[in-house]
């Protein structure tokens, strides 16, 4: 019963997190929910199937999702700068 | 996997791919990306493809830094 | 019918509609639209619960995506 009600809280926070990915106008402010989306998303993952292998493939989201968002943030505001 | 989950992924999906069309920043169009490859991930899971969900989740940002690699290039992108 | 399938489906329709006609008509929109039938296509497989296809497109996906793009570079942009 703690499951369900802890996957539904996640799901909640995940399609509420989506929709403000979709209506915020500026791209900056549409970062930060994407967060939102992947550690929401890395949740239902974890809740949804009990099996020992589980953690793996959250695990294995987390950081690809984190990376991937991170490098979509630190190219939007510049990149790595150079000296010349 | 309850109905009603299914259609919250598959709504984030389907506005994440309608998005990702329509949308003429490049930004814009990797986040609405972004946000389509987080809808599919339960729908692996949810079947037991546990092995294939670790592999695609660790390869697939590594296409998103490549298609990030040609915008750096561009005058007006950054 | 499996909503993993229809969701499939209407992903590769969007996407390939999407592909052919991207909205700025540059070499970049239309490989991020590109980006959107390959997870058509992965959800598809999934439904026909083809695990060894599913890694093997996965890590191919990437690696065309890395070959377009190293094209892009050489080529310029148009």
């Amino acid at each position: 019963m703690a499951v369900l009600i802890a996957l539904a809280v996640v799901a909640g926070i995940a399609g509420y997190a989506a929709a403000r990915v979709l209506l915020e106008r500026n791209t900056m402010c549409r970062l930060p929910f994407l967060n939102v989306v992947s550690f929401a998303v890395t949740g239902a993952l974890m809740l949804l199937l009990p099996h020992p292998l589980t953690i793996i493939a959250c695990a294995a989201y987390f950081v690809g999702s984190t990376l991937e968002s991170n490098a979509i943030a630190s190219t939007w505001a510049g990149g790595i700068r150079k000296h010349e | 996997m309850n109905e009603i989950y299914a259609a919250v992924f598959g709504a984030m999906v389907l506005l994440g791919a309608v998005t990702t069309a329509l949308y003429r920043d490049p930004f814009d169009k990797l986040i609405s990306l972004s946000l389509l490859a987080a809808g599919i991930f339960p729908f692996l899971v949810d079947r037991g493809y546990l092995d294939v969900a670790a592999a695609t989740a660790l390869i697939a940002p590594l296409s998103t830094i490549f298609i990030l690699m040609v915008i750096r290039r561009k005058p007006g992108g950054a | 019918m499996a909503p993993e399938f229809v969701l499939g489906l209407l992903l590769l329709v969007i996407g390939s509609i999407a592909s052919a006609w991207p909205v700025p008509r540059t070499y970049l929109a239309r490989l991020i639209n590109l980006e959107i039938p390959a997870w058509g296509l992965l959800l598809v497989m999934l439904s026909y619960d083809e695990a060894l296809a599913l890694l093997t497109f996965g890590g191919v996906s990437a690696l065309s995506t890395y070959i377009f793009v190293r094209v892009m570079e050489k080529k310029g942009e148009p």
